[in-house]
C-alpha cells in the first residue's frame, strides 16, 4: 500500500483539478500585457476547463490512469474543433482531415503573428488557436503531473511557461499582481494536495495493525521545499524580466521575418538604399488601374525624428480597424474634390508585413490573413500574415484638391498634429539659414512648401544613389541633411528628409512615406487596361506636408524620380512628365554598403524596438536547453560525490543509501521520501518492486543495515558498504523501470529536492 | 545470580523467537499481543490489557509464564480485597511466639491481577506500590520481590458499572497497554477443537530457564540507544504535551518506557541498537493509555476509525521528524 499513490475519492481529485485549473488560468493571465483584449483569456479558461475537468471526469468513471492523459488530448482536440474546426468538422466537434489542414493553416498563422505583431498584440484568429493549444497542452501536463505523478510541486513548471514568456519580450516582464496572485493558486494548490494525502492517510489506518509502524507521509515537510520552488520560479521570472530588454519587444517585431521588407521597421532608409542599389530589378507588384491612375504606393510612414533617426510611430495593432472601412484621412475637408478608383493589386516577389497601397484608400477587399489599418498614418499591416501572394482590391480615393485650396490652410495646425513639427533644439546653421531663406520667398505655408520643392528639384542637385554612401552621409538625420545641402548629391532618401526637415523648420507639420513609385506599364492587358508593373527599383520615399482643411499631401522633391503633383506645381498648366526611372546605377562593392551605425541603432531602440541580433534565438534555445539539462547535471555531480565517498568510506553506508533512495525517487518511487525510516523506506520499495530480484534484495538489505548502524549503532562499529552492492541495488532498480520513466528519472531528478529537505532538517537538529 | 554468561544479541533473538512460537501454540493469531507481552517482560515493565471477557488475556498471560518457567500467581480482584490479600499479612506464631510474614500472591515473577478495576482504590495502589518498589514493606520489614517482577492487569472496558478505573498516575506505572482483539474466524474455529479435551496451558513446556531469561534481560538493558534516537523518544513525548487534542500529555517515566521498551524490541530483532523504527511499533502501546483526549476530540471523534488515542498517538508519529542521522554525523 503506497499511501500517497492510494486511489483518490472522486471530490479529492475534483479538488486537485480544480486547484490546477485554477492555478493554469491565473498564470495564463500574466501574458495579458501582451494581448490586446481579454477574450482569449476566456477562451484559454474554456480550453482548460474542458481539458482539466474532462479528465476528472474520465477518472470519476474509472479510466486507468495511463490512458487519461489521452483521453484528454482528444477532449482538447475536440475542444479545438469546437472553436475552430468551423464547417471543416463533423457534428462540430470531430475533426476530420480538413480540419487538421484548417490546423496547420492557423498554426503557421500563429507563427507568423508572433514574428509579426508587437506587443500587446492584437488576438487574431490564428494567434487564439496558438493560445488556447498551447493552454490546452500545458493543462493536459499539469494534469498529469498533479494527479496521475502526484507531483503538484512540478506544476510549477507549466505554471512558469506562461510567466516566462512576458519576461522575455517586454522589459516589464510580467505583473507583478499575476505573479503574486499565481504563486497564491500555487500554494493552494499544494495546501489542497497536502489534505488530500492527509486525508488518505487517515481513511488507511485501519488497515494498519496496532502495534506496526504507521508508514509516515510527508505532510508538512512537503510544504517549505515547494514553497522554495514557487520562489524561485518567480526569482527566474523576474530575473529574465530584468535581463532581457536587450531582447525586448524586436522578437516579435524582429528577426523571424527577417528576408522581409522593413520588417524590421526601424530604419527603413538603410534597406531602402539597399534595395535602390540592387543591380537587378526584383518584380515586387502589379497592378490594375481601370481609370488610368498611376498613384505612388505606400508601405509606411515614418514620422517621428529625433534629429537622427527617422522612424515610425511606436503605433499597436488596434484589432477594431479591419481594412474593409478606412476612415476619413486626417484633415480632409469636405470642399475638396474626391473620386473613388478600385485598383487591383497582385504582389509577386514583395514580402513585408506593410501592405503596399495609395494612399488615401476608401477600403482594401479580397486579403488573407487578419489586415488592420494604422491609427495615425492609415498604413496597412498584417498580424499574422504578409503579402507574398495576396492578391486585392484596394478602393483609392483621389483626392484633387487645388492650390487655392491649399494656400487657404493657412499656418492653422490642430493639436494632434503638432507632434510633426517637432524638430531637435539645435539645428545645424546650413538647415536653418536655407529655411530661413526659403520662408522669406513665399507668404504662406503652401507656398513655402512649393519654394523648398523647387529649390530641391533646382539644377543644383544631382540623383545619386552612391553618393551618400561613398561620402557617408546616408540615412535622413540632420547631419545628413546638412552634409546633403553641401554636397547636393543623393537619393530620394536625402530629399524627402530633407524636405521634410526644412519644413518642419518653417512649422509645416511633415512625415515621410517609403513605398513605390508608380511602376512601368507593360504589354499585358487585362480586360483591355495595361498591366503596370512595379518592382524593386521603384522603391522610394517620398515627404508628405499637412495642411488643414486637405490633410496629408505628397510632395516630390526628388530629381528625376516619380511625378510632380499637379497641385505643387502653381501656375503650370502642362501634364505632368512620365515618370523617369532612376537611372541604372553599377552594383556596389560590398564594402560600400552602408554600415549600420551602432549608436543609430541605439537611438532607435527605444522608439521601435532594437534590431535583433540572430543570435539571440540560438542564445536562448541554448540557454533553455541548459536549462532544462541542469537539474540532470547536478544530479549526476550528486551520484559522483556520493560514490566517492562510498569508495573512500567516508560516512560510506550514509552515501550508499542516499544514493539508492535518490535513485528510487528519481524512478518515480516513493521511498526516497526523506521522512521514511531506512526500514520503513526499504518496505516501501520491496512493496513498490514486488520482483526485485534476489541479488537486489540482498544489496537492499546489506545497505539498509548498513546505513541503520551508521546512523542509530553504537559509535565505532560502522561496517563499511561495498561500493558493488551499491551497484547492484541501482541497476536493479532501473532494470525495473520502464524506458519513459529512466529518461523522466535523468532529466527530471526529483531526488534533488528531498536532498535539499534532508539537508535542512539535520542541520536544524544539529 | 548465576555464573552463566550473558547471551549474545543473536541469542536473545533466537530464545524471544522460540517463546512467541511456543505461546502462540495456545493463542494463535495474536502474534502482535504475544511480542509486546514479551517486550514488556524483557522490559522488566508491567503489562496492562485492555479487553473484553473471553478473548484470552490471562490464558497469554498464563503461557507466557509457563514458557518462560516463572512463578505465577493469580489475583481475582473484587470489591472487597484487602491489600494485605494482595502483598500478605503477619501472623502470630503460637509456637515462635513472634509474626511472622506470610507472602501474598504477588511474592512471584508473573502476577496475573484479573480485572483490577473491580478492586478498590486501596487494593489497587497497594500493588500498584508494589509495580512501583519492586518490595513489600509489612510491619516494618521490607520484603524483596523476585526478578523478574512482572504484573499482566487485565481491565475489561465494558462492565464498569461498580468499578474504580485506575487514575491517570496509576496507568502511567504500566509500560505498556495492549488489547487482544477477537480472534479470526480460522483461529477461532481452530481454538474449538483444541481446546476440546484439555486446557491447551497444561501441554506448555518451558523453552527458556528462569535464569536464561534473566540474563536476557541483562543483554536488553544493554542495547543502545543513540543520541537522534533519544531525542526522537522526548520530541515524541513533548509532541504529545503540546497536542492541541490532548489534555494530558506522556509523563517522563514514558519517554524512560519508551526507549526501554524500544532497547527490548531491538533485542527480540536481534539488534543490538534501537532504531527509530522500535519507537514507532511501540509508541501506541506504550503512550496510549497515559493520555487523556480533550472533551472536544473526543465529541468530534469518529469511532469508524478506532480508538481516538491510538489515531492521536499514530499523528503524533507521522508528523514528528525522524532523525536522519547520528549526532557524529555533521
Amino acid at each position: 500500500m503506497r499511501r500517497d499513490r492510494a486511489p483518490l475519492s472522486r471530490l479529492q481529485a475534483l479538488a486537485l483539478s480544480g486547484a490546477t485549473f485554477l492555478l493554469l488560468v491565473i498564470a495564463v493571465m500574466a501574458l495579458g500585457p501582451l494581448l490586446a483584449g481579454s477574450g482569449w483569456w476566456w477562451l484559454c479558461t474554456a480550453v482548460a476547463a474542458a481539458v482539466l475537468f474532462g479528465g476528472a471526469g474520465l477518472r470519476a468513471i474509472r479510466l486507468p490512469a495511463s490512458l487519461v492523459p489521452l483521453g484528454e488530448l482528444l477532449i482538447l482536440l475536440a475542444t479545438l474543433t469546437l472553436f475552430f474546426g468551423g464547417s471543416s468538422s463533423l457534428l462540430l466537434l470531430v475533426p476530420t482531415a480538413d480540419t487538421f489542414g484548417v490546423f496547420g493553416e492557423l498554426l503557421g498563422g500563429a507563427q507568423r503573428t508572433i514574428q509579426q505583431q508587437s506587443v500587446p498584440a492584437v488576438v487574431v484568429p490564428s494567434l487564439a488557436f496558438g493560445l488556447a493549444l498551447g493552454t490546452g497542452l500545458l493543462a493536459v501536463l499539469a494534469d498529469l503531473l498533479v494527479l496521475t505523478f502526484r507531483l503538484p510541486a512540478l506544476a510549477a513548471a507549466p505554471a512558469l511557461v506562461p510567466i516566462l514568456v512576458p519576461g522575455f519580450l517586454i522589459e516589464d516582464g510580467a505583473e507583478v499582481g499575476t505573479l503574486v496572485l499565481t504563486a497564491a493558486a500555487f500554494l493552494l494548490l499544494l495546501r489542497v494536495d497536502v489534505r488530500v494525502r492527509r486525508r488518505a492517510a487517515l481513511a488507511h489506518h485501519d488497515d494498519e495493525v496496532l502495534i506496526t509502524a504507521p508508514r509516515r507521509t510527508p505532510v508538512a515537510s512537503s510544504v517549505l521545499p515547494t514553497i522554495g520552488l514557487a520562489a524561485a520560479g518567480l526569482v527566474a521570472a523576474s530575473l529574465l524580466t530584468a535581463s532581457t530588454p536587450s531582447v525586448s519587444t524586436s522578437l516579435l517585431l524582429g528577426s523571424g521575418g527577417q528576408g522581409a521588407l522593413f520588417a524590421r521597421g526601424v530604419s527603413p532608409f538603410l534597406d531602402l538604399g539597399r534595395d535602390l542599389r540592387r543591380p537587378d530589378a526584383v518584380p515586387a507588384f502589379s497592378y490594375v488601374a481601370r481609370d488610368g491612375d498611376r498613384p505612388y504606393f505606400r508601405l509606411l510612414t515614418i514620422d517621428r525624428f529625433d534629429g537622427e533617426v527617422w522612424a515610425p510611430s511606436d503605433r499597436r495593432i488596434d484589432g477594431d480597424n479591419a481594412v474593409d472601412e478606412f476612415p476619413t484621412p486626417t484633415g480632409l475637408g469636405d470642399a475638396v474634390a474626391r473620386t473613388q478608383h478600385p485598383i487591383d493589386i497582385t504582389v509577386q516577389q514583395l514580402r513585408t508585413t506593410w501592405l503596399p497601397l495609395p494612399y488615401p484608400v476608401s477600403s482594401v477587399e479580397g486579403l488573407d490573413g487578419s489586415w488592420f489599418w494604422d491609427r495615425g498614418p492609415l498604413t496597412v499591416r498584417s498580424a499574422d500574415s504578409d503579402t507574398s501572394g495576396q492578391q486585392y482590391r484596394a478602393t483609392m480615393l483621389e483626392i484633387d484638391p487645388t492650390a487655392e485650396q491649399l494656400r487657404a490652410a493657412g499656418s492653422r495646425i490642430p493639436e494632434s498634429i503638432q507632434e510633426f513639427t517637432e524638430l531637435p533644439e539645435e539645428t545645424p546653421a546650413p538647415i536653418a539659414e536655407l529655411a530661413a531663406e526659403l520662408g522669406a520667398s513665399a507668404d504662406t505655408a503652401y507656398d513655402r512648401a512649393v519654394a523648398i520643392q523647387e529649390y530641391l528639384r533646382g539644377p543644383d542637385f544631382r540623383y545619386s544613389v552612391e553618393a551618400p554612401v561613398e561620402e557617408s552621409y546616408d540615412g535622413g538625420g540632420l547631419d545628413v541633411v546638412a552634409e546633403f545641402l553641401k554636397q547636393r548629391e543623393g537619393y530620394c532618401v536625402q530629399f524627402a528628409s530633407t524636405m521634410a526637415v526644412l519644413a518642419r523648420e518653417l512649422g509645416i507639420p511633415s512625415r515621410i512615406s517609403v513605398g513605390y513609385t508608380a511602376g512601368t506599364p507593360t504589354t499585358t492587358r487585362v480586360e483591355n487596361v495595361a498591366v503596370v508593373q512595379v518592382d524593386s527599383q521603384d522603391l522610394h520615399a517620398w515627404p508628405e506636408l499637412y495642411f488643414q482643411g486637405v490633410g496629408w499631401v505628397p510632395f516630390e522633391p526628388t530629381p528625376g524620380r516619380g511625378t510632380v503633383p499637379d497641385y505643387s506645381r502653381p501656375g503650370a498648366s502642362e501634364t505632368a512628365p512620365v515618370p523617369e526611372r532612376a537611372p541604372g546605377t553599377p552594383p556596389p562593392t560590398p564594402g560600400a554598403r552602408p554600415d549600420l551605425d551602432p549608436e543609430r541603432q541605439l537611438a532607435s531602440g527605444g522608439s521601435a524596438g532594437a534590431t535583433s541580433d540572430p543570435v539571440v534565438w540560438p542564445l536562448v534555445t541554448l540557454g533553455l536547453v541548459v536549462v532544462l539539462l541542469l537539474p540532470a547535471g547536478v544530479r549526476s555531480w550528486v551520484r559522483r560525490v556520493r560514490f566517492r565517498r562510498v569508495r573512500r568510506d567516508d560516512r560510506g553506508a550514509d552515501a550508499a543509501w542516499r544514493e539508492a533512495m535518490g535513485t528510487a525517487s528519481d524512478l518515480g518511487s516513493a521511498a526516497g521520501t526523506a521522512a521514511l525510516t531506512p526500514r520503513e523506506a526499504a518496505d516501501v520499495l520491496l512493496d513498490e518492486l514486488g520482483g526485485l530480484d534476489d541479488a537486489g534484495r540482498r544489496a537492499l538489505y546489506a545497505l539498509r543495515d548498513a546505513v541503520e548502524r551508521a546512523r542509530y549503532g553504537p559509535p565505532g562499529t560502522e561496517a563499511p558498504v561495498s561500493e558493488a552492492a551499491l551497484v547492484e541495488l541501482v541497476t536493479a532498480l532501473r532494470r525495473r523501470a520502464t524506458p519513459v520513466t529512466r529518461v523522466r528519472a535523468r532529466l527530471l531528478p526529483v531526488s534533488l529536492l528531498d536532498t535539499a529537505r534532508a539537508g535542512r532538517r539535520s542541520a536544524a537538529r544539529a | 545470580m548465576t555464573g552463566m554468561p550473558d547471551p549474545g544479541i543473536d541469542e536473545v533473538g533466537a530464545r524471544a523467537a522460540a517463546i512467541v512460537a511456543n505461546v502462540e501454540t495456545v493463542i494463535s493469531g495474536k502474534r502482535e499481543a504475544v511480542v509486546a507481552a514479551l517486550t514488556v517482560l524483557l522490559a522488566e515493565g508491567h503489562l496492562l490489557i485492555e479487553d473484553v471477557p473471553g478473548v484470552g488475556k490471562t490464558m497469554l498471560a498464563r503461557s507466557l509464564a509457563r514458557s518462560v518457567d516463572l512463578t505465577v500467581s493469580r489475583i481475582q480482584f473484587t470489591p472487597d480485597l484487602l491489600p494485605s490479600d494482595v502483598t500478605g499479612v503477619s501472623v502470630f506464631d503460637q509456637s515462635t511466639r513472634s509474626f511472622t510474614f506470610k507472602p501474598g500472591p504477588v511474592f512471584a515473577n508473573l502476577v496475573i491481577g484479573d480485572e483490577i478495576n473491580r478492586a478498590s482504590p486501596k487494593t489497587q495502589s497497594a500493588l500498584l506500590e508494589c509495580m512501583e518498589e519492586r518490595q513489600v514493606t509489612a510491619d516494618g520489614v521490607t520484603h524483596r520481590l523476585g526478578r523478574p517482577f512482572v504484573v499482566v492487569a487485565t481491565q475489561n472496558p465494558v462492565e464498569m458499572e461498580g468499578t474504580y478505573p485506575l487514575p491517570e498516575a496509576q496507568r502511567d506505572r504500566f509500560m505498556a497497554r495492549i488489547s487482544m482483539g477477537y480472534p479470526a474466524q480460522a483461529d477461532e474455529l481452530a481454538m474449538l477443537s483444541t481446546r476440546e479435551t484439555a486446557s491447551p496451558i497444561d501441554l506448555v513446556d518451558p523453552v527458556v530457564a528462569l535464569d536464561e531469561l534473566q540474563a536476557m534481560i541483562r543483554t536488553v538493558s544493554r542495547v543502545f540507544a543513540s543520541a537522534p534516537v533519544k531525542e526522537y523518544a522526548v520530541e515524541l513525548a513533548r509532541a504529545t504535551r503540546d497536542d492541541r487534542q490532548l489534555r494530558l500529555g506522556a509523563s517522563p517515566r514514558a519517554t524512560l518506557q519508551l526507549v526501554r521498551a524500544a532497547k527490548a524490541h531491538a533485542a527480540m530483532h536481534g539488534r543490538d541498537f534501537v532504531l527509530p523504527d522500535d519507537i514507532d511499533a511501540l509508541a501506541v502501546p506504550v503512550l496510549a493509555h497515559r493520555l487523556v483526549p480533550t472533551s472536544r476530540a473526543l465529541g468530534s471523534h469518529d469511532h469508524d476509525s478506532g480508538p481516538l488515542i491510538d489515531t492521536i498517538v499514530r499523528r503524533i508519529v507521522t508528523d514528528t521528524p525522524v532523525p536522519i542521522g547520528s549526532a557524529r554525523r555533521d
